[in-house]
């Protein structure tokens, strides 16, 4: 493929991004005229400014770290079927944030709470899934995912049991957060996340050469120039913040870090130097659309975007499995 | 003048376990070099660390006058190309891009250069396999990917090749136009350095030998000498015994 085709995917999908950006906020129950905003009339401008824009933002950059860090953690594993949800990522940062809303902290070394503890988590798992699937030198795909189907198990009992044993009011934060929603957030945490999440990606996505390299195997890429120790850890790293980053904001939202990327492997380009940016703006129009959805069929009542995404993604994952075994 | 490669009292041991002790050797540009062994006599690690890849217990390996390990990683692949053994064969990638992986230590910009599609072209081109280069890699049979492997080493343009195992899945014809590929581009001044098994293809188309057993180098000659004395196949247990054909060249038979 020439340069300049791969080049105007990239155009594409950035202009696919923005163009959701402007029209999702429109989406919802009840209208919302353009000359009350306009005009910042009440109650049609703040229902726009404070919920529907910072949930389409959050939907946008969520959906982009997870579909990113799922082809991150694709080329690193050189498993297809890795994400974070499948690697029990997300349950591992779920469990750290539930901790942390369990004993009201709020704060943990001057940084959200949430966030530190989902972060925790995430960091936990990955190491646990990635020490279990490792043996003699090298990382075995079946072993990933068995161990994070295991890691999945355990972190959901204990959220279980933290939550049974948490008071009634936590209990219902608990509960309400692990439907996987995205839900209207203030602007200061927003801005925060969204400047760590960019601030990650630009890094992921720069190697995304290496990351080509460490598809192939390590040996193949550690004599193309690649610092794998260096390399490795950044992976790793980012993986964990963009991942933690966004569950600590929504809750558990699986599939998305899973068919994104694997959507645009097959029929876009499989080279990460597109398949990551792209991932990552394609990513978050599918997660803001499944919550624009969500908050439009059942209207008043809402859909948390993270089931819209199981909905749609499970048949896909199963088709998926069925084309490869 | 100092040689391209030299390997100087080079040992290497895993935790416990002794894999060889000080081999000496060195390497011209323009040889052709086949490293044999039994299976885990440490041909693999050999060349691993040769491409820098693990570092040796003791004993120094110099490449064109430097100490390996002063190459930074990306000065070292703009100069060495290596072939791993046992690449996954589900990749996602197409022929092409596996290819122009090669040029990435060239690399300048997000995309390739014209230039760089160019050294991809015609390193498949030299491998056969340009007509298979907007083929899914993952479809392609054995065969064929280790060619599209190989043309990716060679659109790396490097001084030094270290191949393991570059015949694997290879058919007969095959392994003979690999490696007269490899001969000429030998003969054109790059050192390339071959583990192998084939005692005949090494014979019709190496310039030396070395042989790798219980941890020392036992052997190390000259192709065309391999006749005048067969001890160098005393590492083998079977009953071999070695001709020169009427070309001049020495075989090996089977009895």
């Amino acid at each position: 493929m020439s340069a300049a085709r791969s080049a105007l995917w990239l155009w594409a999908s950035a202009a696919i991004f923005l163009l959701a950006a402007l029209l999702l906020p429109w989406m919802g129950p009840g209208t919302i005229s353009l000359q009350h905003v306009l005009s910042k009339t009440a109650p049609d401008y703040p229902i726009f400014v404070q919920l529907r824009v910072s949930r389409t933002i959050l939907g946008l950059f969520v959906g982009g770290a997870l579909a990113l860090t799922g082809s991150l953690f694709q080329a690193m594993l050189r498993e297809s079927l890795a994400d974070p949800y499948t690697l029990g990522v997300s349950a591992g940062a779920s469990l750290g944030a539930v901790l942390t809303l369990a004993f009201d902290l709020d704060r943990i070394f001057g940084f959200p709470a949430l966030w530190m503890g989902a972060m925790g988590g995430a960091v936990f798992v990955l190491t646990a899934v990635g020490g279990a699937s490792w043996k003699r030198g090298n990382l075995s795909g079946i072993r990933l995912l068995l161990s994070g189907i295991a890691m999945n198990s355990v972190c959901f009992a204990f959220i279980l049991l933290i939550n049974g044993l948490a008071h009634d009011r936590r209990s219902l934060s608990i509960t309400q957060w692990l439907l996987g929603s995205i839900d209207s957030v203030n602007y200061a945490p927003l801005l925060a996340f969204v400047a760590v999440t960019l601030f990650a990606s630009v890094i992921v996505i720069r190697q995304a050469r290496n990351w080509n390299l460490l598809a192939v195997g390590e040996s193949w890429a550690s004599t193309r120039g690649v610092d794998l120790r260096q390399l490795t850890l950044i992976g790793y790293a980012c993986g964990s913040v963009l991942a933690a980053g966004a569950i600590a904001l929504t809750g558990p939202i699986g599939f998305v870090g899973l068919i994104v990327p694997h959507l645009l492997r097959s029929r876009i380009n499989p080279d990460n130097r597109i398949l990551m940016p792209c991932s990552f703006l394609l990513g978050g129009v599918v997660l803001a659309t499944c919550d624009g959805i969500g908050r439009t069929i059942l209207a008043p009542a809402e859909l948390p975007a993270g089931a819209v995404m199981a909905l749609l993604g499970a048949p896909y994952l199963m088709w998926l499995v069925r084309r490869r075994f | 003048m100092t040689p391209l490669l030299s390997v100087q009292q080079l040992t290497f041991a895993y935790a416990d376990q002794l894999v060889f002790q000080s081999l000496n050797f060195s390497a011209e540009a323009g040889e052709f070099i086949v490293l044999m062994g039994v299976n885990g006599a440490g041909k693999s690690t050999l060349v691993n660390v040769l491409a820098g890849q693990r570092l040796p217990a003791s004993g120094r390996v110099v490449l064109a006058g430097r100490e390996l390990s002063a190459w930074t990683a990306s000065e070292r692949s703009r100069v060495i190309s290596h072939l791993p053994q046992g690449t996954k064969q589900q990749l996602p990638f197409t022929v092409e891009q596996v290819v122009l992986m090669g040029r990435y230590p060239y690399a300048d910009q997000w995309f390739e250069s014209e230039e760089d599609r160019e050294s991809a072209r015609q390193a498949m081109q030299r491998m056969g396999c340009l007509s298979l280069q907007y083929r899914p890699f993952s479809t392609l049979s054995g065969g064929e990917q280790q060619r599209v492997l190989l043309a990716s080493c060679l659109a790396q343009r490097p001084k030094v090749m270290l191949l393991d195992e570059p015949s694997t899945y290879l058919d007969i014809h095959q392994q003979i136009q690999c490696f007269s590929v490899l001969a000429d581009l030998a003969r054109e001044g790059v050192l390339c350095i071959a583990v192998m098994h084939d005692l005949n293809l090494a014979l019709a188309h190496c310039s030396r030998i070395l042989v790798l057993d219980k941890g020392h180098l036992t052997a190390d000659f000259a192709t065309c000498d391999a006749a005048t004395n067969a001890q160098w196949l005393s590492w083998l247990p079977s009953e071999l015994s070695v001709f020169r054909m009427t070309d001049g060249r020495p075989r090996v038979f089977y009895k």
